[in-house]
């Protein structure tokens, strides 16, 4: 009997043992784990901030401005050209409103403007994705 | 037992009144070993004489191993928290650098270190590395702010005492823009002007002199007045303009009358934040808070409103323009001379000096002080930006003082103090001080004085309203934006008398004028007549019409929807009191 609890209790020390040492090893590899990922957010937020200043910097109006100047044929919106909503005209009704709409499709189904070389000044190089942009030069 | 613990007494001779079980304690047992054990006894002992030593040493030089940490972070540039724009547009934020750094001491080879390091980076100077390396400090700076292939060849020469330190540099995106709010931090993180330095002296310094070892992360973004697009194009139209009309310097701004936040503000010439070498510059002055000028005719406004609140006349009042007015042996003449009576409205269209200095004395020297303190005239204004400078007030204020302030002569006020008095007098007279930061209308009208009567103030939007129509502010009537404005044009004094040939124009404009929302202000320093101006450099000519550009252009950037329909009924206030739209600017008559 006593035999029989002596070696229960190795057996449970043997096992406790191992399992504590288990825990241990799989804390350790946590805790390096964190550490590493606490690193990696770091050095993802540094760069985060690094490309944010990066885009502010190549997105300043200066910037913006010249390129505008540079590739977009549009000028200094008016301010005639500002309406409010109330002063768009009435709806028109849902059959004209099918007639207005069922030509662009058969232009481009991607909803894309017209090449620029369909336009009346093709002599002006611009590029084609930014022509039917509707960005104004600000 | 016993006999050995006597012999061991013996011989080694402790006193024998000690406790037996002690000796018991540190006696051991005579047998061949004893002279090899004593030896190792020794041995042991001398070792820890040895380590006890160094510990001794390393406590009485602690700086010798946390020298060089503690030189480090002493030294880094601390993070500072983003500026933003009212929008959430980045003004300022911090990127991470690397930075290398040197131990001197631990240094073997010094020349060789110099050289290498020199052919990395040639911009560095040999004899002041030299010099660097060779003094007795713990830690130097040998290179702030390395690109990554510098620091990847610096890493590759594997130099002892050489390392490298991540650190934050202060990058502000879109260069001089707002410069003059923003400031500039220097290389080590500290805030050397401007918002900055506001910043700092909001408690961060103390945060990193107490040692916390703070994030840009933890830090909250200060989230400034100002619309970064706004800014811009006041900078680029103002830039234009002094170009166009040869001025030697320049200011505009954009103030919200209801809120009192600085939306947009230039100061021509300023300088880039993100290499601040001419920053310091005296040419380079923040024109808006530091600089203090005569206002000019601008100042009439502030006369008129004085006038009509106090009820010494109506608009209806007639003023002796017939001739000069003089006093002593100086004499008031008006630019746009008259010579008969002039209503209210026409001193104010006719920018009469006559009509102006005649109210002023009818208020009285006293009531007209007490006005203009009231209109935080005399005293430093002071907001966020920590460069603020003292309006320069006459020492003696006679009639004559008043008689010549009431046209803004002889009163030097910072431009952005007179915008707040402007502001005051048509947002419906409550007196808001400016600030650079964002807040709200309830939070900025919470504990503002009302300083002139809403009616008061309503005469002053119709006048300036008038002014705009049928006055000397038709250059900036933007249509769709029911604009009012003034005008001044101050002489310039060169060595203590009013020079003829060099002016300050100065222009604000209100949009729109029935319900005013933004203030804009333009000032040119010694603007030239042109030949499309007719040769004329009065504020008219040049700081009105750059105000009409930035008008036009800055309006639908701040989404204010123009409007082609005058307003029903603009001055409601003034109806009532029997103003019909007879005697009210007739709409589109300019």
């Amino acid at each position: 009997m006593v035999r029989l609890l002596n070696v229960l209790a190795i057996a449970a020390l043997v096992s406790s043992a191992i399992y504590a040492y288990s825990i241990k090893y799989e804390t350790i590899f946590r805790g390096e784990q964190i550490v590493r990922l606490h690193q990696q957010i770091k050095s993802e937020q540094d760069s985060i901030a690094m490309l944010k200043a990066e885009w502010e910097h190549v997105s300043r109006p200066e910037r913006i401005e010249a390129l505008a100047d540079q590739f977009l044929n549009l000028q200094q919106p008016a301010l005639k050209q500002i309406v409010p909503i109330t002063a768009l005209p009435d709806k028109p009704d849902a059959r004209l409103a099918a007639q207005s709409i069922a030509p662009p499709p058969a232009k481009g189904a991607d909803g894309k403007p017209d090449a620029p070389s369909q336009d009346e000044d093709s002599n002006t190089p611009r590029n084609p994705h930014l022509a039917g942009d509707e960005t104004t030069p600000n | 037992m016993e006999t050995d613990i006597e012999k061991d007494e013996d011989v080694n001779g402790p006193p024998r009144n000690a406790a037996p079980w002690l000796l018991r304690l540190f006696t051991l047992k005579r047998d061949k070993g004893t002279r090899r054990i004593k030896l190792i006894t020794l041995g042991f002992a001398l070792i820890y004489c040895v380590i006890a030593g160094k510990l001794i040493y390393l406590g009485l030089h602690p700086e010798l191993r946390q020298e060089v940490h503690q030189n480090a972070s002493d030294t880094v540039a601390a993070a500072r928290p983003d500026i933003l724009d009212r929008n959430g547009a980045i003004l300022a934020t911090d990127i991470k650098v690397t930075s290398i750094f040197a131990e001197p001491r631990r240094i073997i080879d010094r020349d060789d270190a110099i050289d290498h390091l020199t052919a990395i980076f040639p911009d560095l100077d040999r004899r002041e590395l030299r010099d660097r390396l060779n003094s007795r400090k713990g830690f130097v700076w040998v290179k702030r702010a390395v690109t990554p292939e510098q620091r990847q060849e610096v890493y590759h020469l594997g130099l002892p005492g050489i390392g490298f330190m991540q650190e934050n540099k202060r990058v502000y995106p879109n260069g001089p823009v707002a410069a003059h709010v923003l400031g500039y931090a220097n290389i080590d993180g500290i805030g050397i002007s401007g918002l900055e330095k506001y910043i700092d002296g909001e408690g961060l310094a103390d945060l990193h002199d107490a040692g916390f070892n703070l994030t840009n992360e933890d830090l909250r973004p200060l989230v400034t007045s100002l619309d970064l697009d706004a800014t811009y194009a006041v900078r680029d139209e103002l830039a234009k303009g002094i170009d166009k009309f040869k001025a030697k310097a320049g200011a505009a701004a954009i103030l919200d009358v209801n809120t009192g936040e600085v939306i947009a503000m230039a100061s021509l010439p300023d300088f880039d934040p993100n290499n601040p070498v001419d920053a310091l510059d005296p040419d380079r002055i923040n024109r808006m808070s530091v600089g203090v000028y005569e206002m000019g005719s601008t100042f009439k406004a502030l006369s008129v409103a004085m006038a009509l609140d106090c009820g010494k006349v109506t608009l209806n009042s007639q003023i002796d323009a017939r001739e000069s007015l003089r006093y002593g042996n100086f004499t008031i003449h008006d630019f746009h001379a008259q010579h008969r009576f002039l209503t209210v409205p026409e001193v104010f269209t006719y920018s009469s000096n006559i009509g102006a200095a005649r109210m002023a004395l009818m208020v009285g020297v006293d009531g007209h002080k007490a006005f203009l303190a009231k209109m935080g005239q005399l005293t430093r204004l002071r907001t966020e930006l920590p460069e603020s400078a003292e309006p320069l007030v006459p020492k003696h204020w006679g009639e004559l003082n008043t008689m010549t302030i009431a046209f803004g002569q002889g009163l030097n006020v910072a431009p952005l103090q007179a915008l707040m008095a402007v502001g005051a007098l048509v947002n419906g007279g409550i007196m808001i001080k400016p600030t650079f930061l964002k807040r709200d209308e309830e939070d900025a009208k919470k504990d503002a004085p009302r300083v002139i009567k809403p009616q008061t103030s309503e005469s002053l939007r119709y006048l300036m309203r008038l002014n705009a129509e049928i006055g000397s502010a038709r250059k900036a009537d933007v249509d769709g934006y029911f604009v009012g404005g003034k005008t001044g044009t101050a002489d310039i004094i060169v060595h203590g008398r009013y020079a003829k040939d060099k002016v300050r124009t100065t222009f604000m404009a209100i949009v729109p004028a029935d319900k005013p929302k933004y203030l804009f202000f333009t000032m040119l320093d010694e603007p030239q007549g042109l030949p499309e101006t007719g040769g004329y450099r009065t504020a008219a000519w040049n700081a009105g019409v750059i105000t009409g550009k930035i008008i036009a252009r800055a309006g639908p950037l701040l989404g204010l929807a123009p409007r082609f329909t005058p307003p029903a009924e603009p001055f409601p206030l003034l109806a009532q009191l029997g103003y019909t739209p007879a005697n009210l600017p007739a709409p589109g008559s300019h």
